[in-house]
């Protein structure tokens, strides 16, 4: 016996090295190691465990309180308990309670930490900003190269941004770009909300295509269990009826041969119909039409037109903003008058109409117009009556 | 015998073989392996273990070579360092037989290759333990820039050895033959020159190469060992039953806090690099830049054998596009990479398991922190050309960083066969979180595709890769020839049992609902007590995972089974600890060795039941208790499982069963090693007897119907019968013309071969030369069900010689 205890107790003292128990000890040296490492490299951000639960303004510590919570505010981000919080800014906006910061904060802005480097998390603050703004996609671009210039010129804003270098020069550029570029940013923006849309629809169809596969399968092999339970059942009711005991077991192996050639073939059968599908699913996937680089954005639609075409214009004058006559200088400044979006100028437009309708119209043209129309009309009276009068002779004449 | 027998046409090619007698199933796989390199394509074929595989192998590619003009390239993939070398001396005794036979010595240079630990020379550098400080330190020796630095005069260390091949001829490096790992360190260290680099850059001047899988399928080692061997090269995995599990964990990452914690220091490390190259050295990075922005990847940077990282398996196309804007510029690049790895430490913290796709996981990384895909597919690319840009030469201090870049661009390369697994806590117990983030590769097609892709003739091949058609299923090729070649024997030299009931009739089954049984338990003990009292010398028992073998083993303990093993013999234990299991290795031989007798307990996914041989007395019977069936609980397992069923459709439990099948079959092939070796083979569960049609041809034709549902008694009475058998003297004659063939017998069959066949085109019942495919399901169907009828016919033949 002891020989059989000896191997089995050797391992803690023979262990390698490089794993188990030495390997404890080796963490926390790195441990150790790593948090002199962030010391010297002079970062405010404190790595270590122990100072990382303490609140910096109450120093109560998730030891006495373990459902302590950590917010922070985009403002500064310094981090501060979720009661410290609710005791500074309950009240309205107040400085904040880190020594040598004291920039204003408002509750509402608080949140919870996302990243545990709160660089990063700043970092990605900002970025949210720029990605909001610069958000082109490569589509829009001629070339794989004008667009990594793009995305260049886009990172090196945001390095600025994020590391405070040239911050007002940064900002302009920013901003001039936003200004300049505000529809298309709005364009592109709708874009990346509805693929995330289709994104998250394909994915959920996915989820639930699977779903039903692995059913179906599950399904499939109970069917496949049960068939045999049954088989068997025939075949042992059969050996109780007196049948042969060789012809009965030949007979069923030979159905359950059958039976497994069959789904065989039917599972072939499938699997090649499949690899057509695929086949064709990839080549139409894979097939690219080139040159299809430039968008053709669609045009404009044109403004409603209630006159079909037809432009009124004022060709006999053109409208003043002012015209010096009395009448009209009193409802100008009436606020009375102009509350109501009534505006001196529709009245003195609708006066320069009516004075100068009728200018080109010729009476006397108008008059031949009227009499040639009331001729024709005389006319066809006259035809009409003798018709009239034929169909009355008709009626009399046998 | 005499020389004489040595020539051995297989159809038209003249091969030599090495050995005066032939076995008939290597001269059939010498034919199969003929056809498939004439018909260009890829095959699989098994072949019982301890027939001369590499031989026969080595032999006809050899031949092929020489006797056809274009000298195709061999490459030849093992798994373990000592199997390669076992193929290097074969290459060797083979090459030496061929230049006795022909009286020339031929041109011919056969190398093998390991990694730089075991073949470096450097004075210090080779008294490292770990390989992976081996190879940083070789590289901040043999670096391109350390050059350079050293001929700006900067006092920097060389490796004289590495230096001195620039001395030699670069296609020339070292004399044509075969050398074995131990001649090329001796003949380095007498020329002063480095065996590694020897290797690999005689890489394109050899006929054979002879290296482990990882070099060829390991993405990030094959793009710089293996990129410049040509599209006809033969390319062979030996041992391959594996070959699946090598494939997905050349792809996967596990990363952990520790190891997101060293990859940030690592992104701040090169931070501060980079401002102190900015501060002297600008100029440097500003080319970087540039080259960047053309898009160039520099031709030769991609040939450099220095190049510490590699990108893992990325299109090509993807390759020859520039690098994305916004991570040209190194600074930008390594607060991208602090940003992910930021976040990765953010999806660390969550408590419950998640189990996500790459493109769910990309959506939320950009909703988060803004990275796109198309960088991040471009990430281990970009660490690759700034750490070259930086010169940095403690490179170990990078590694996890270089994980990190690597996941990130798998991640965003592939779409689907991959999955990411968050496991907050070790186990379903454990109360403090350890998360762990598994990048599983769920597809092994993937890392293998390549490989296919590139060489026109891949051959697979193992002792134990049963079903067959299960693996260009899950490789995703089309093979021309599939074959399993029973074993001809002279005399019933192994027994395989099932034994499915203890002696009092209760079944046994280390299933889970009964594995506690104490009365399974019980029998599981007395066949151990029975079976190590009736074997002689070794005996080698094999369960299905650590938790149960030491469960069963705590509880044979109470029952005083162990005291009685003990009467007959050493009770020996592996344990997950590799130095550990290797003293009772040892301490096991030499009790095998001096009479004693051993029983080794170990587990049958462990270290023993792959690559330890228990030949002759070291193993004469092996014992398997309960089906070895992967734990089915993990995440990762039914991950794969169901891929397996939506890609590829083979079911969960055909899967676990082949899984279970395959690993058995290798423990039992452990015993038997040669024609005149012999051992039992017991497989105990009830469940083994409907699956004994999973098992390799070999073993299951010569396992009778009648041994296939035993009791422990029944099996005690046929194992006792059976070795008295074996206990009298055969000499080796009594296999003549039957296991082992002449010259004139092999002619012999050739004749009867042809006779047969003309006899067929006379009855125009030709089916083309393929009249022994078997790769057939209709066929394998119906062998199945004949072989379940009765006994198969050569074995009864071999029974009847006796």
């Amino acid at each position: 016996m002891s020989r059989f205890t000896q191997p089995k107790a050797a391992p803690v003292s023979k262990r390698d090295p490089r794993t188990g128990v030495v390997q404890s000890q080796d963490g926390e040296l790195l441990h150790s190691h790593m948090r002199l490492m962030s010391l010297h490299d002079g970062k405010s951000i404190p790595t270590d465990n122990a100072t990382l639960d303490v609140c910096p303004v109450c120093k109560s510590a998730r030891y006495m309180n373990p459902s302590l919570r950590f917010l922070v505010n985009p403002e500064c981000y310094h981090k501060m308990c979720e009661s410290c919080v609710d005791r500074i800014f309950s009240h309205g906006p107040a400085a904040c309670p880190i020594k040598g910061c004291g920039r204003t904060l408002r509750k509402h802005r608080f949140r919870e930490q996302t990243f545990e480097d709160i660089k990063v998390e700043r970092e990605v603050d900002i970025r949210k900003k720029v990605g909001a703004t610069f958000n082109r996609r490569e589509e829009d671009f001629e070339t794989l190269l004008a667009y990594n210039d793009y995305l260049n010129d886009v990172e090196d804003i945001t390095f600025n941004l994020i590391n405070g270098i040239d911050l007002e020069d940064t900002n302009r550029k920013f901003e001039a770009y936003a200004r300049a570029h505000g529809k298309e940013i709005e364009e592109n923006a709708q874009m990346a909300v509805q693929e995330r849309q289709s994104f998250s629809a394909a994915q959920k169809l996915e989820r639930q295509q699977a779903r039903e596969r692995r059913e179906a399968a599950r399904r499939e092999e109970e069917e496949e269990k049960r068939e045999v339970e049954e088989n068997r059942r025939d075949v042992l009711n059969r050996l109780a009826s007196g049948a042969d005991a060789e012809t009965v077991a030949k007979e069923g192996q030979r159905v359950q041969l059958k039976k497994r050639m069959d789904r065989q073939a039917a599972a072939e059968r499938q699997r090649q119909l499949q690899a057509a599908e695929d086949a064709h699913s990839g080549r139409t996937s894979k097939f690219v039409i080139k040159g299809l680089k430039t968008k053709q954005k669609p045009e404009p639609e044109a403004p409603v037109d209630p006159f079909g075409g037809l432009r009124l214009v004022d060709s006999y004058f053109t409208l003043q903003d002012d015209y010096v006559w009395e009448g009209i200088q009193e409802a100008r400044k009436d606020v009375k008058q102009t509350a109501g979006g009534y505006d001196v100028r529709d009245y003195a437009h609708r006066s320069l109409v009516a004075a100068f309708s009728g200018l080109g119209v010729f009476v006397a043209d108008e008059v031949t117009e009227r009499d040639k129309l009331a001729q024709s009309d005389e006319a066809v009276g006259t035809a009409r009556a003798d018709v009239g009068l034929k169909d009355a002779d008709l009626m009399t004449a046998p | 015998m005499s020389d004489q027998v040595a020539k051995d046409y297989t159809q038209d090619l003249p091969v030599l073989f090495p050995y005066p007698r032939i076995y008939p199933e290597q001269y059939a796989y010498m034919c199969d392996l003929k056809r498939t390199l004439d018909a260009g394509g890829h095959c699989v074929l098994e072949m019982p273990s301890g027939t001369g595989k590499t031989v026969s192998l080595l032999s006809l590619i050899v031949a092929y070579q020489q006797f056809y003009p274009e000298h195709r390239k061999l490459i030849y993939c093992s798994r373990t360092m000592s199997e390669i070398e076992k193929a290097l001396a074969e290459l060797k005794a083979l090459m030496k037989y061929r230049a006795d036979q022909l009286g020339e010595v031929e041109d011919f240079r056969g190398l093998g290759l390991t990694s730089r630990k075991n073949l470096c020379l450097h004075p210090s550098v080779k008294r490292e333990k770990s390989g992976s400080v081996v190879d940083a330190r070789c590289r901040s020796l043999t670096a391109g820039f350390v050059k350079e630095q050293k001929e700006r005069g900067e006092d920097v260390d060389l490796c004289i050895y590495h230096d001195n091949l620039d001395l030699l001829e670069p296609h020339n490096l070292i004399p044509p033959g075969v050398w074995t790992l131990d001649g090329m360190l001796r003949y380095g260290e007498q020329q002063k020159q480095c065996p590694y680099f020897t290797a690999r850059r005689m890489m394109p001047f050899c006929n054979v190469i002879i290296y482990s899988y990882h070099y060829l399928l390991d993405p990030k080692i094959a793009e710089r060992v293996s990129r410049e061997l040509s599209k006809d090269c033969i390319v062979v995995f030996d041992e391959a039953h594996n070959i699946d599990n090598v494939c997905i964990e050349s792809l996967s990452i596990d990363l952990t806090e520790e190891s997101l914690r060293k990859a940030g220091r690592g992104a701040a490390n090169l931070e501060r690099k980079i401002t102190e190259m900015k501060a002297t050295d600008a100029d440097k990075l500003q080319n970087e830049y540039a080259k960047l922005v053309e898009g160039l990847r520099d031709a030769d940077q991609a040939r450099d054998e220095e190049a510490f990282m590699s990108n893992p398996a990325l299109p090509d196309d993807l390759l020859k596009e520039a690098v994305p804007g916004n991570i040209r510029r190194a600074e930008h690049f390594t607060a991208f990479l602090k940003r992910f790895i930021e976040y990765l430490k953010t999806r660390m913290k969550v408590l419950h398991v998640i189990s996500e796709t790459p493109p769910s996981f990309l959506a939320h990384l950009k909703e988060l922190t803004f990275i796109e895909k198309k960088p991040l597919r471009f990430c281990a690319e970009r660490l690759t050309s700034l750490v070259r840009t930086l010169e940095l030469t403690n490179i170990e201090d990078y590694q996890p960083l270089q994980e990190v870049a690597t996941f990130a661009t798998l991640v965003a390369t592939y779409e689907t066969g991959f999955l990411l697994i968050l496991e907050p806590y070790e186990s379903d117990t454990a109360t403090v979180p350890n998360p762990i983030l598994h990048f599983t590769c769920l597809d092994a097609a993937i890392a293998i595709k390549p490989v296919f892709d590139r060489f026109s003739s891949v051959i697979i091949t193992s002792g134990t890769i049963s079903p067959l058609e299960m693996y260009p299923k899950m490789l995703g090729f089309t093979s021309v020839v599939q074959e399993s070649y029973a074993m001809t024997l002279a005399r019933r030299s192994f027994l395989p049992m099932i034994v499915t009931r203890g002696s009092d009739q209760s079944q046994i089954s280390s299933g889970f609902q009964t594995r506690d049984d104490p009365q399974v338990v019980r029998n599981y003990g007395n066949l151990l007590i029975e079976m190590s009292k009736l074997t002689p010398d070794g005996m080698v028992v094999f369960f299905p995972s650590y938790l149960y073998m030491e469960r069963v083993i705590s509880s044979w303990q109470s029952m005083g089974i162990l005291d009685s093993v003990w009467k007959s013999k050493l009770i020996l234990v592996e344990t997950p600890d590799s130095q550990e299991t290797s003293l009772a290795l040892e301490t096991y031989r030499t009790a095998c060795s001096n009479g004693r007798g051993a029983v080794l307990l170990c587990v049958a996914r462990g270290k023993v039941s792959e690559g330890i041989d228990f030949d002759h007395h070291y193993g004469r019977t092996v014992l398997c208790i309960g089906v070895p069936f992967q734990y089915t609980e993990s995440r990762i397992l039914k991950a794969r499982l169901e891929f397996l069923r939506e890609t590829y459709r083979i079911r969960e439990n055909d899967f676990l069963s082949f899984d279970a099948m395959r690993h058995c079959a290798q423990c039992l092939g452990r015993v038997l090693r040669g024609k005149d070796d012999y051992g039992i083979m017991v497989m105990a569960d009830k469940r083994f007897a409907k699956k004994r049609n999973q098992l390799p041809k070999w073993i299951s034709s010569a396992l009778l119907e009648s041994d296939s549902q035993m009791s422990v008694d029944q099996a005690v009475a046929a194992s006792k019968k059976f070795l008295k058998m074996m206990s009298k003297p055969f000499p080796a004659r009594m296999q003549d013309g039957i296991s082992t063939w002449s010259y004139e017998d092999l002619m012999e069959h050739k004749r009867k071969i042809e006779a047969e066949r003309d006899r067929e085109v006379k009855n125009g019942e030709v089916n083309g030369d393929d009249h022994h495919i078997h790769g057939d399901v209709v066929m394998a169907e119906a062998q199945a069900a004949e072989d379940d009828m009765g006994i198969n016919d050569d074995m009864d033949a071999a029974m009847m010689e006796l």
